[in-house]
């Protein structure tokens, strides 16, 4: 047992070590909150969730820093949804999803939910389970941005 | 509510695969009324990069999420039309279900309102009992509903038959309506929707007033079902003489003829008349709607007992008529 566990570790330690000094990854969330005004404008406002109720929506961002010294390739950022919140969209066209817990991705327009009746239908945003983005071009040393998606309090 | 982020990639020694699992086990049902008050939801996000050594992989910090109490509340009447009543009658039902569509366990104060107009009269709300189960009103199986003492407390989606017990004034007419309302409130707070009440929401979270204000009513409505009853009697005299003269050995045909009236029913009806002085009855001579009835006490509806007619009539529907006839004749 403490032969595993000192493997498990051996096999972290490093990987985590070289992580801090490499990208970081900050996740924080929101309540997106639409007030209409006198004029019957109306205006959205991300809130701290200081009350989160289900049907309010959320809004998780994903800032992400290149903190190392050489660039990073390949990447790609991987954020399964909480069992509570009900996906609605990304914030970009380039956010791949999954619908059966990260096996398969593909744009949400694109995939197909399988029905016990044998006939498949088109995906919706409720059932994706987890969200994706696979970036084309390395961040280069010192490069930073912001990755966001919506989802729905269940 | 937000609580404090748990540490971030680099504190973070669990594997990613395990922090799922560990997030899966807590309570998180999700309902129609949502997910439920105290449950927490935990995001976490990875990245994977290449910087030339291979695949590395980090996790972001957790950021958690407590999720605090709707309080929404809907009644709604479970008559499927107006229930019928008669003037004075007592214990008169009206049946509402009330549910909680919130997401944590609450508590309703029950309070009714009778005399909010649109309507012919006010039912006077007597009691309010707390159904067992089956859906039907019994005073021996239901509870009693006292305010404050045994609120009825409802987990989320539940729903409780509410029964509302009312007196119909003995002035209200044939026709007239007249509406209760049930009204259930959130015992935690009322108000307009966002309203919160910090701390007491289920799970030590607050609890916000929902879209239903945390307070609900639907309008139930009795309508009186009354019937009234007129008689008219009316008398044809006709002897040897081919004359109308009311002459010693003259027949008198009577002739009542009961008319019910109203939306209602009268039950009960008999038509009873003395054969007057100096007349002696005509045996025999009793008939309803045309038919001959039998002086005896017997299996037809008719008699003569020596002094009387009597016909039972029974239930008569309103709009309808009853025709009785009899005979004397004149000594």
């Amino acid at each position: 047992m403490r032969t595993a566990l000192l493997f498990l570790l051996a096999a972290l330690m490093p990987a985590q070590a070289l992580a801090a000094n490499q990208v970081a990854l900050d996740n924080s969330v929101f309540v997106e909150r639409v007030t209409t005004d006198a004029a019957g404008k109306q205006r959205v406002l991300l809130e701290e969730p200081k009350v989160v109720v289900p049907g309010d929506r959320l809004v998780f961002v994903l800032a992400y820093r290149n903190a190392g010294a050489q660039a990073a390739d390949k990447f790609v950022v991987t954020n399964p949804m909480p069992a509570a919140v009900r996906f609605a969209d990304a914030g970009d066209a380039r956010a791949l999803v999954s619908i059966d817990g990260g096996k398969q991705w593909g744009l949400l327009s694109d995939l197909a939910v399988s029905m016990s009746d044998g006939t498949r239908r088109a995906a919706q945003p409720a059932d994706v389970t987890h969200i994706r983005w696979a970036f084309q071009n390395p961040i280069p040393v010192g490069g930073t941005g912001k990755l966001m998606f919506r989802g729905v309090v269940k | 509510m937000m609580k404090a982020p748990v540490g971030g990639a680099k504190h973070q020694l669990l594997p990613s695969c395990s922090m799922l699992a560990l997030l899966a086990a807590l309570p998180m049902q999700a309902e129609a009324a949502g997910t439920r008050a105290g449950s927490t939801i935990s995001n976490t996000a990875s990245a994977s990069f290449d910087t030339g050594g291979g695949t590395t992989t980090v996790d972001s910090n957790r950021v958690d999420l407590l999720v605090d109490e709707l309080l929404d509340v809907t009644v709604d009447s479970s008559d499927p039309a107006d229930v019928p009543t008669t003037p004075g009658a007592t214990a008169q039902v009206l049946t509402f279900s009330i549910t909680n569509s919130g997401n944590g366990v609450e508590a309703f104060a029950l309070t009714t309102v009778a005399n909010a107009g649109g309507d012919d009269y006010d039912p006077i709300v007597t009691q309010i009992y707390i159904d067992n189960g089956d859906g039907v009103f019994d005073a021996g199986t239901d509870t009693l509903y006292t305010a404050g003492a045994n609120d009825p407390s409802l987990d989320p989606d539940q729903s409780r038959t509410v029964f509302v017990l009312a007196t119909t004034p003995g002035t209200a007419v044939d026709g007239n309506r007249g509406i209760v309302s049930l009204v259930a409130a959130a015992k935690t707070g009322t108000g307009n929707p966002g309203d919160s009440f910090a701390g007491q929401g289920e799970g030590g979270g607050d609890a916000v007033v929902g879209s239903t204000g945390a307070d609900g009513q639907d309008a139930g409505a009795f309508v009186v079902s009354a019937a009234t009853v007129t008689l008219v009697k009316s008398a044809v005299v006709t002897n040897s003489l081919n004359t109308a003269d009311p002459i010693p050995g003259a027949t008198i045909t009577y002739t009542i003829v009961a008319t019910v009236a109203g939306s209602g029913s009268v039950s009960g009806l008999a038509i009873t008349d003395n054969i007057p002085a100096d007349t002696s009855y005509v045996p025999g001579s009793i008939t309803l709607g045309g038919a001959g009835l039998s002086d005896a006490a017997d299996g037809d509806a008719g008699d003569y007992n020596g002094t009387r007619i009597n016909v039972a009539l029974g239930t008569v529907a309103g709009g309808q008529t009853r025709t009785v006839t009899f005979r004397t004749t004149i000594d």
